[in-house]
């Protein structure tokens, strides 16, 4: 990480050093190279059986001037054997507006929960939770608009709010489709712990609009949901409330030599649609343990359930899987990374529910950003 | 939504000007290192200094934490390394405190290596060299040369932030250059014994200071810059000719000790383990008293050890 080249740090180092390099006016280029095998189909899964590629995205982000910087993720995909492009970030960021406010425009992934505003290739495990899976499509990113501020307090406390057209969640006709409310509080317990404790609200305007299947029982899988919206989140509902925790420690801080993260969320969603009932709701959570053991290496466990409604035309049938997964990964640099992880799966009303070993690679080409917490 | 947007506002600006009032008293510094923090409290001893890393934390491998972010937002200067040193954690400080004081480019941040000549810079850099900056060699707080540049820089800096206590300052800077040229001329009255010999490090953590005492490297346990000691890298290192001329194992608080154990287990070799940086305590609590400290441990451990091979 000693050289990577980071958009708001290096350019001014650059241009003090002498005779470094030659391309501060170029953006920064980074590409996650991210590959897997995969022994049978899972339910809920992005990911299908057998040699595959993952989450593949090329990145450009620059200072713009000094005021703003700005972002583009394009990701690579591919579904039934055709290749598409995805804009999954382009924005601009403020950089120091007065009291600590900032603004980021264009699309971008939301900031609600812990996971969701997390590039992908940083995570654990070969795919998120369950329930980010199923409530929101993974990560949920969409075109509109952010306003953050962090509240002098003596300790960490963020408030923000997103609106978003909604179109990547669930298609519909509202021009402001998303809205989002969130607030993040954190700190040290001491030098080896560290905390931070967020609660976001998303409501969907266009929960009512979503398209409930034509309520006929010969086939409704999730197969179908997948690839209706292929990258929309299969349950959604007008409201959406997550709680997320995040405690990590490492002896002396040092997180260079061994780091414990335990995480968890808690997702709650109701008012599906337009005819859903008062105890027609989406809930799902994890619990995850992450042992960095050694500088390149990493052991984590991770358990988690949805209890779901999927929309059958004017009624819903129940849906619940448990989800327990186990990963080891290797890291020879920080930019590169091999996982195995096996995943057990016990659902109910989901067909392709099952056990899977994963083998994934995530590499990291070119500029690398700095992480957040 | 948009009440609910006018409250917050009035609400955060309401808070605002409640932490503002007793804010304005004391100047606050996020040092990102502990030696800029010694550094600032010998120009601006009153200052309210909060350091993002310890001794026994590796700075390349910080985490943005939340009690990080709520640091720098109130800080009205950060004073760091640079040459990409925090590139894996800084930027999103920065970005996430949002603080318009402490941006890229403006006087609140504060970059040391913008004010020495670094080492080893490179024209062409790929991640198959390891983790190898652009720049130099960041760890320059343990240059005797360069350090009163980077003291004079900080030093006019701090002036134009704090006017009003411009004068104390460059008087503390002038006190300040004084020790530490009557502790240079020590180091080197030390360094004398030193020259010549070589010793074993894991890192470039200490290349300055051995430079300058005209210590060479023998051998680095990193197979690769950033990259943690493997067995192989060891084993092969065994077979290293350089490896009978070294006098001692030179490895900092934070490093991992067993690569360097296991390789003195082999050798025979005396494990030097310093702080790699101001670790709050006497006498390392100071960067004067830190370098003065890993000299003494140099001269007493590898004059011993050669004069048991002569």
């Amino acid at each position: 990480m000693y050289n990577r080249v980071v958009p708001l740090a290096l350019i001014p180092l650059v241009m003090s050093a002498s005779g470094v390099v030659a391309n501060e006016l170029n953006p920064d280029v980074s590409v996650t190279l991210d590959g897997y095998y995969k022994q049978n189909d899972t339910a809920l899964s992005h990911r299908e059986e057998g040699f595959g590629l993952g989450h593949t995205e090329l990145s450009l982000s620059s200072p713009i001037d000094d005021l703003f910087s700005g972002r583009l993720t394009a990701v690579f995909g591919e579904h039934d054997g055709e290749s598409e492009v995805l804009i999954e970030e382009a924005y601009l960021q403020t950089n120091g507006l007065p009291a600590s406010l900032s603004i980021r425009a264009g699309r971008f992934l939301s900031q609600v929960g812990y996971l969701n505003s997390r590039h992908m290739h940083e995570d654990d495990f070969v795919e998120r939770p369950a329930a980010y899976r199923a409530m929101l499509g993974s990560h949920y990113y969409d075109t509109g608009l952010r306003f953050n501020a962090l509240l002098p307090t003596p300790f960490f406390w963020q408030v923000g709010a997103e609106a978003f057209a909604g179109d990547q969640l669930t298609e519909g006709d509202e021009d402001i489709g998303v809205f989002t409310l969130n607030t993040r509080v954190g700190g040290d317990i001491s030098v080896s712990q560290s905390w931070q404790l967020g609660v976001s609200y998303l409501n969907n305007g266009h929960a009512d609009s979503a398209d409930t299947g034509d309520g006929s029982h010969d086939y409704v899988s999730e197969e179908e949901h997948d690839h209706d919206h292929s990258h929309g989140a299969g349950y959604t509902g007008e409201n959406l409330y997550i709680a997320d925790l995040v405690w990590k420690w490492s002896p002396n801080g040092n997180t260079r030599e061994q780091q414990l993260t335990l995480s968890g969320e808690y997702l709650y969603a109701d008012e599906l649609n337009q005819y859903a009932a008062s105890d027609d709701t989406n809930e799902g959570w994890y619990l995850s343990g992450v042992y960095q053991f050694a500088p390149q290496w990493s052991a984590g466990v991770r358990y988690g359930e949805v209890d779901l409604r999927e929309a059958h035309g004017d009624h819903f049938h129940s849906q619940a899987l448990e989800e327990t997964d186990v990963m080891l990964s290797w890291s020879r640099s920080h930019f590169s990374t091999v996982r195995l992880q096996y995943t057990h799966q016990s659902a109910t009303g989901f067909d392709k529910a099952d056990n899977a070993v994963m083998v994934q690679y995530v590499m990291s080409l070119g500029a690398h950003g700095a992480h957040g917490y | 939504m948009g009440t609910d947007m006018g409250f917050r506002k009035g609400f955060a600006a309401l808070l605002l000007l409640l932490a503002a009032l007793p804010a304005k008293a004391q100047f606050r510094v996020f040092a990102c290192e502990p030696e800029w923090a010694a550094l600032v409290r010998e120009l601006v001893p009153e200052a309210d200094v909060t350091t993002a890393t310890t001794y026994l934390q590796d700075p390349h491998y910080i985490e943005a934490r939340p009690s990080l972010i709520a640091a720098v937002r109130r800080a009205d200067i950060a004073v760091c390394t640079g040459a990409s040193l925090e590139a894996g954690w800084l930027p999103m400080l920065l970005q996430r405190a949002s603080n318009p004081a402490i941006q890229p480019g403006r006087p609140g941040l504060f970059f040391a290596a913008d004010h020495a000549r670094l080492h080893a810079p490179h024209d062409h850099v790929d991640r198959s060299m390891g983790d190898v900056h652009p720049e130099g060699n960041p760890h320059v707080h343990l240059a005797p040369d360069e350090l009163p540049e980077i003291a004079g820089a900080l030093a006019k800096r701090l002036t134009e932030l704090e006017p009003e206590a411009a004068a104390a300052i460059l008087g503390r800077y002038i006190r300040w250059r004084g020790d530490w040229n009557r502790l240079r001329a020590q180091w080197q009255e030390s360094g004398e014994a030193l020259e010549g010999q070589s010793v074993v490090v894991q890192h470039s953590s200490f290349s300055y200071l051995l430079r300058w005492l005209g210590v060479e490297t023998a051998v680095d346990l990193e197979p690769k810059p950033g990259m943690p000691p493997s067995a192989s890298h060891l084993s092969r290192l065994l077979t290293e000719p350089l490896l009978k001329e070294a006098a001692a194992i030179l490895i900092a608080s934070h490093q991992d000790r067993q690569p360097a154990e296991w390789l003195a287990e082999r050798t025979g070799l005396p494990v030097i383990v310093v702080p790699g940086t101001v670790t709050g305590k006497a006498p390392a609590d100071s960067l004067g008293g830190l370098i003065t400290t890993i000299v003494s441990r140099l001269e007493t451990t590898v004059s011993g050890a050669s004069d048991g091979v002569l």
